[in-house]
C-alpha cells in the first residue's frame, strides 16, 4: 500500500477531523474504464514500469532505480534498482531483468551497448556519449517487464493483467504485492474500442457534435499532447505565409475544441519544450491579402481524414479564413490534396526524439539532438517550421469523463506522462 | 426546250407548288396550335410554382416558429443575456435544429449579428450577418441567396426572434424544389442563380429550334433580381410534326414529280409524236425531198396539220416539176438564143464573104477576092469554133484533181500570162496590184480548175474596164480558210445584177457567153468553196473565193 494512502487512512480515522464518506480512502471496489478512441498504451504504466519517470513538472525522478551515476563522459552509466521489487509472478526484480529488458531497446536507439548486471546494480556501458539517457528511459518504451507463456506482459506495476482479449477487454487486478502499496481498487476493467461510455472513467473524443454529458460527470484532461497541424506540399512560399497568417486558432478553441485545446504555433507544446511561445504570432488577415495580392493562386484541396467531423470542422474552419485573405481552399475527405489537416500524437516526453519523429513525417532529415540543449532544440524545430510545410493549429489534450463514484481522480493523475493512474483512485461502495 | 420537257416541268411545277403551299399551310397552323399549347402549359406551371412557393413560405414560417418557441432557444436566449455565457457550447445547435425541423437552412444569430451556430455553413460561427442589423421584425418568408462553404444557394428565409436571439432559416428553392412541380412530357423547368442581376427584370419568353423558353425572374426582399426561373417547351414534338409534314410533302412532290413524268411521256405520245412526225418531214423537205408525206392520221389540229402539210408538199413538188419544166424549157431557149446570138455574128460575114466570092466570080479581081474570103472565112470558122468549144467546156467541167496547191503561185503565173494582153500597144493602161500574204496556207485544189478561175475573173475584170483601170489581187489567210478577192476600178454592178451574175448564159457585156463566171462557180463550188460578188455601181467589183486551208 502506498504510504500517503495509510496516511490518509490514519487522518481519515482521527474522531477529531470529522470528514466526509466521499473522502475517505477505502480498498476494494472495481471500475470500468471504456476507451473508444484512445489506445491502450495509456494503461500499460499500471502494469509495467520504468527505472525513472518524469513527474509533473518535467523532473526525472527515481521509480524502479532509485540512484544512479554516470561518468564524465556520459558513456556508462550505473543504477541501483529499488530493492522488493516483485514481478506480478513473484520473482523478484533483478539487474538481470532489466538488462534484458532495456538491452533491445538501448541498442535500437543508441546502437552498440553493453550491460553489466549483478545483484541490484545495472551497468551499461555506450560506446559514445549518451546524455539524455535518462528521459529515454522514462519513456514507457523503456518499462522493465517480461511475458509469460501466453504472451501476456508480466511486469511490476500496481496491477497485473488477469484477462487479455487484444483489441478488446483489459482485465486488471491489483498486485497485492505492489512495492508502492497495494491499490485501493481490487479490479479495472478496461474496454477497448467502446461504442457506448457508461464506464466510470471514459474518454470523450473532439468532435464536431457536442456531447450532451450528466451534469454530474467531471470532465478531465491530459496534459496536451496531439498536434493538430497543417501539412502542405509544393505551396507558393508567399501564399504559404497568406495561409499561416489567415488562420484564427482562437475560435477554433473556444468553439470547436469546447475551449479545451491550446493554440500551437511550434511543434512541441509549451509544457514539453519550454519554449513554445516565442513561436506565437496573431492572426492577420490583412497581411495575408497584401502577400497574396501579387500571386495568381489557383484553387487548392484542404484534405482531412475521413470519419473525423473535428477535423472536418476545422478544415471547413481554415478554409473559411483563408477565404477572407483571398486564398481558395476546398475541403475534402479524399486524401491527395496539395494540403492535408494531420494529428501527430506526442508519444514520450523526449522533445529531441519527436522532433525528429516529426521531421521523420515530415520527410526531413533527422537531426543529432539532445533534449538537455534547448537551444538546439529551439533552432531545430523553427527551421522545420521555416521549411514552410508545416502550420501547427491546435494542440489537444486527452479528455476523459470522470463518474462521481470515483475519488482522488485528480490527485492520482500527478504521476506525470499521459497515461492513467488508477493506483490511488478508490471508489465508493 | 422540247414540247415534252415544257409539259413535265409544267405539271411537276404545279403539284410541287400545290403541295408545299399545302405543306406550308399546315404546318403554319401546327405552329400556331403547338405555340398556344406552350402558353398554356407554361402558364399552368408558372401558377403551380408560385402555389407550391407559397406552400413551401408557409412551411417554413410554421417550422422558424416552432423553433424560436423551443425550450433550448429559450434557453439559449436567456444565457445569451448573461455575461458568463459561453456560446462556443452553441457551435452545433443550429445543426440539431434545423435536422429536425427538416430545414436546409438555419443560423443563429447574437444581437451584435455575430453568428453563433450555423447549419448550412457550422465553419461560419464568429461572422457577422450585418444584412440583419437593420432587418427590423418582419414575419415574412422572402427569398435569399445564401453563402454556403461550397457556393451559394437560393433559399426561402424567414427571420424570427426570441429576446436577443435571431433564428434564420429556410429551405433550399433548389433541384428538388422544382421536382415537386408537375411537369408535363416535353416541358423541363430550372432555376438559374448564375445570372446577370441588371439583365431582366421582366419576364421574357423566346424561341430557339429546339424549344420554347420562358423566363421568369424572381426577386428578393429588396426586390434584388436573385434567380430566374426558366420553362422550356421543347419543341422537338413539333420539330418532329414538321418533319412528317415536310417528308409527306416530298414524297407527294416525288410523286408529282414521277406522275409528270408519266403524263408527259404519255401527253408526248398522244400530242408530240404526230407534231415529230410532222417535224421530220418538214425537215426532208428542207433537205430537197420534196415529196415527203407525213405519216399523221389524227382527227384533231395536228392532223389537220398534216393533211394540209402533204397538200403543201404534193403542190410543191408540182410546182417544182413545172418550175423544171419551164426552166428547161427557158434555157433551151436562153441556149437558142445565145447559140443564135453567138452563130450570127460569124455567119453574116461568112454569108457576105461567099456572096462576094458569087459576085466576083467572073472579075479580074476573083483571085484577089477570093484570097480575102478565104482568110475572112477561115478566120470566122476559128470564130465558130472558138464558140462551139466554150460551149463544149461548160459541159465538159470535170472532177477536181485535188493536191497541195500554192494560191499565190498561181496568181502569179496567171497574171503573167495576162502580162502582153495588159501591157500590149494601143491598149488601156491598167494596173495591176498583187496584195499575196506571204504566210498564206497551203489548200488542197486542182490547179488547173484554179487556174481557169482565175483566168475567166481577170478577164472579166479587164472586160469591165475598157477605159483602164486598177486590177487588185489578194491572198489572205483567215481563220481556216485562205481567200482570194479580185477586184477591178470599173463601172461596177447593180444588185440585181450581183444576184444573176453567176447564172450560166447570162453577161452583162455584149459579147458574152454568160459562161465564164459560171465556170467560176462551178470550180469554186467543186473546191467546197464559196464566191461572193460585192459591188455598188461607179466603185468597181470585188469577187472574193474562199477556200478551206
Amino acid at each position: 500500500m502506498k504510504l500517503h494512502a495509510w496516511a490518509w487512512l490514519a487522518l481519515s480515522s482521527l474522531p477529531l477531523f470529522p470528514v466526509a464518506g466521499a473522502t475517505r480512502p477505502r480498498y476494494g471496489g472495481a471500475v470500468t474504464v471504456d476507451l473508444s478512441f484512445v489506445s491502450a498504451g495509456v494503461v500499460t504504466p499500471l502494469v509495467e514500469e520504468t527505472l525513472v519517470r518524469l513527474n509533473e513538472k518535467g523532473e526525472i525522478e527515481p521509480f524502479l532505480a532509485t540512484a544512479w551515476q554516470m561518468d564524465p563522459d556520459r558513456k556508462r552509466w550505473r543504477f541501483s534498482l529499488r530493492p522488493k521489487v516483485f514481478f506480478h509472478d513473484g520473482e523478484p526484480l533483478n539487474a538481470s531483468h532489466a538488462a534484458a529488458a532495456l538491452l533491445p531497446e538501448l541498442r535500437k536507439k543508441y546502437g552498440d551497448v553493453n550491460a553489466t548486471a549483478g545483484g541490484q546494480t545495472i551497468v551499461l556501458q555506450f560506446d559514445r556519449p549518451v546524455p539524455d539517457l535518462l528521459t529515454e528511459l522514462a519513456n514507457v518504451r523503456m518499462a522493465i517487464f517480461r511475458t509469460n507463456e501466453k504472451g501476456m506482459p508480466i511486469g511490476t506495476g500496481p496491477f497485473r493483467v488477469d484477462t487479455w482479449e487484444p483489441g478488446r477487454r483489459i482485465a486488471l487486478a491489483a498486485f497485492e504485492d505492489y512495492w508502492g502499496g497495494r491499490p485501493f481498487l481490487d479490479s479495472a476493467i478496461v474496454n477497448l474500442g467502446a461504442s457506448r461510455s457508461t464506464g466510470d472513467i471514459f474518454d470523450i473524443p473532439f468532435s464536431s457534435a457536442r456531447r450532451v454529458l450528466p451534469e454530474h460527470i467531471r470532465i478531465w484532461e491530459s496534459p496536451v499532447h496531439e498536434l493538430i497541424a497543417l501539412v502542405g506540399d509544393n505551396v507558393h512560399p508567399l501564399a504559404w505565409q497568406a495561409l499561416a497568417l489567415s488562420i484564427d486558432r482562437a475560435p477554433i478553441i473556444n468553439v470547436l475544441a469546447q475551449k479545451r485545446a491550446e493554440a500551437a504555433f511550434g511543434l512541441l507544446p509549451e509544457w514539453l519544450s519550454g519554449y513554445e511561445f516565442l513561436f506565437t504570432a496573431a492572426p492577420d488577415v490583412a497581411r495575408a491579402k497584401q502577400l497574396i495580392s501579387q500571386l495568381r493562386l489557383t484553387p487548392m484541396t484542404l484534405s482531412y481524414p475521413a470519419n473525423d467531423g473535428f477535423m472536418r470542422s476545422i478544415a471547413e474552419r481554415i478554409a473559411l479564413n483563408a477565404r477572407d485573405a483571398g486564398i481558395a481552399l476546398s475541403p475534402t475527405p479524399n486524401p491527395g490534396g496539395a494540403l492535408r489537416m494531420v494529428r501527430w500524437t506526442i508519444e514520450s516526453t523526449d522533445a529531441a526524439a519527436e522532433l525528429n519523429r516529426m521531421a521523420a513525417l515530415l520527410g526531413l532529415p533527422e537531426r543529432a539532438l539532445s533534449a538537455t540543449r534547448p537551444q538546439e532544440l529551439y533552432e531545430a524545430e523553427r527551421a522545420m517550421l521555416d521549411t514552410q510545410r508545416i502550420v501547427p493549429i491546435l494542440f489537444l489534450p486527452d479528455v476523459y469523463g470522470i463518474a462521481p463514484r470515483i475519488h482522488n481522480w485528480d490527485a492520482a493523475q500527478k504521476g506525470g506522462g499521459f497515461s492513467l493512474h488508477l493506483e490511488n483512485i478508490w471508489v465508493d461502495k | 426546250m422540247s414540247f415534252r420537257a415544257k409539259i413535265f416541268l409544267s405539271i411537276t411545277a404545279t403539284v410541287v407548288v400545290a403541295v408545299w403551299i399545302v405543306a406550308g399551310v399546315v404546318s403554319t397552323l401546327v405552329s400556331r396550335s403547338f405555340e398556344r399549347r406552350d402558353e398554356q402549359r407554361t402558364a399552368t406551371l408558372v401558377a403551380q410554382f408560385h402555389a407550391e412557393f407559397n406552400r413551401r413560405s408557409a412551411e417554413v414560417a410554421r417550422r422558424l416558429d416552432a423553433i424560436a418557441s423551443s425550450d433550448e432557444i429559450a434557453r439559449m436566449a436567456v444565457d445569451l443575456g448573461s455575461s458568463q455565457s459561453d456560446l462556443g457550447k452553441y457551435y452545433d445547435q443550429a445543426q440539431n435544429l434545423a435536422r429536425e425541423q427538416s430545414l436546409d437552412f438555419l443560423e443563429l444569430v447574437g444581437p451584435d449579428a455575430s453568428i453563433i451556430s450555423s447549419a448550412e455553413w457550422p465553419a461560419r460561427f464568429g461572422y457577422k450577418e450585418s444584412w440583419l442589423l437593420g432587418f427590423g421584425d418582419s414575419k415574412g418568408v422572402f427569398l435569399k441567396r445564401e453563402e454556403l462553404a461550397d457556393g451559394s444557394a437560393l433559399g426561402l428565409i424567414a427571420v424570427r426572434t426570441n429576446g436577443q436571439l435571431s433564428i434564420v432559416g429556410g429551405q433550399k428553392l433548389d433541384k428538388q424544389f422544382l421536382d415537386t412541380l408537375p411537369v408535363a412530357e416535353g416541358m423541363r423547368v430550372e432555376l438559374q442563380t448564375a445570372i446577370d442581376p441588371a439583365t431582366q427584370s421582366r419576364e421574357i419568353r423566346r424561341v430557339t429550334p429546339e424549344a420554347t423558353i420562358t423566363s421568369i425572374p424572381l426577386f428578393g426582399r429588396e426586390n434584388q433580381l436573385l434567380a430566374v426561373l426558366q420553362v422550356e417547351n421543347s419543341r422537338s414534338e413539333l420539330a418532329s410534326l414538321k418533319r412528317y409534314i415536310q417528308g409527306t410533302a416530298l414524297l407527294v412532290g416525288s410523286g408529282a414529280v414521277l406522275l409528270g413524268l408519266l403524263l408527259s411521256f404519255w401527253t408526248a405520245s398522244r400530242v408530240t409524236r404526230p407534231l415529230r412526225e410532222l417535224t421530220l418531214s418538214v425537215r426532208e423537205v428542207a433537205d430537197g425531198k420534196w415529196d415527203t408525206r407525213a405519216g399523221v392520221r389524227s382527227g384533231d389540229e395536228v392532223g389537220q396539220l398534216a393533211r394540209d402539210f402533204n397538200r403543201m408538199t404534193a403542190q410543191l413538188v408540182e410546182q417544182r416539176d413545172r418550175m423544171i419544166q419551164a426552166e428547161r424549157v427557158a434555157a433551151w431557149r436562153e441556149l437558142a438564143r445565145r447559140l443564135a446570138h453567138e452563130l450570127k455574128n460569124p455567119l453574116f460575114p461568112l454569108q457576105i464573104t461567099i456572096e462576094n466570092l458569087q459576085r466576083s466570080r467572073d472579075t479580074p479581081q476573083f483571085e484577089e477576092v477570093f484570097r480575102e474570103s478565104t482568110t475572112t472565112l477561115l478566120a470566122e470558122l476559128d470564130n465558130l469554133k472558138t464558140i462551139v468549144g466554150r460551149f463544149s467546156d461548160f459541159s465538159k467541167m470535170p472532177a477536181p484533181e485535188l493536191e497541195r496547191t500554192n494560191l499565190n503561185q498561181i496568181v502569179r503565173e496567171v497574171v503573167k500570162l495576162f502580162d502582153a494582153q495588159i501591157h500590149g500597144s494601143g491598149r488601156p493602161e491598167v494596173q495591176v496590184e498583187l496584195t499575196l500574204d506571204e504566210n498564206l496556207a497551203a489548200i488542197q485544189a486542182d490547179p488547173e480548175q484554179i487556174r481557169r478561175a482565175l483566168r475567166n475573173l481577170i478577164l472579166n475584170a479587164l472586160d469591165a474596164m475598157p477605159d483602164g483601170g486598177v486590177l487588185t489581187i489578194r491572198t489572205q489567210n483567215l481563220d481556216g480558210k485562205v481567200a482570194l478577192e479580185v477586184s477591178d476600178s470599173g463601172a461596177g454592178l447593180t444588185s440585181e445584177e450581183c444576184e444573176r451574175l453567176f447564172t450560166p448564159y447570162y453577161t452583162t457585156k455584149q459579147h458574152g457567153t454568160g459562161l465564164g463566171l459560171a465556170i467560176v462557180q462551178s470550180v469554186v463550188s467543186d473546191h467546197k468553196g464559196t464566191i461572193t460578188v460585192h459591188s455598188q455601181p461607179g466603185k468597181g467589183a470585188t469577187f472574193r473565193i474562199e477556200f478551206k486551208a
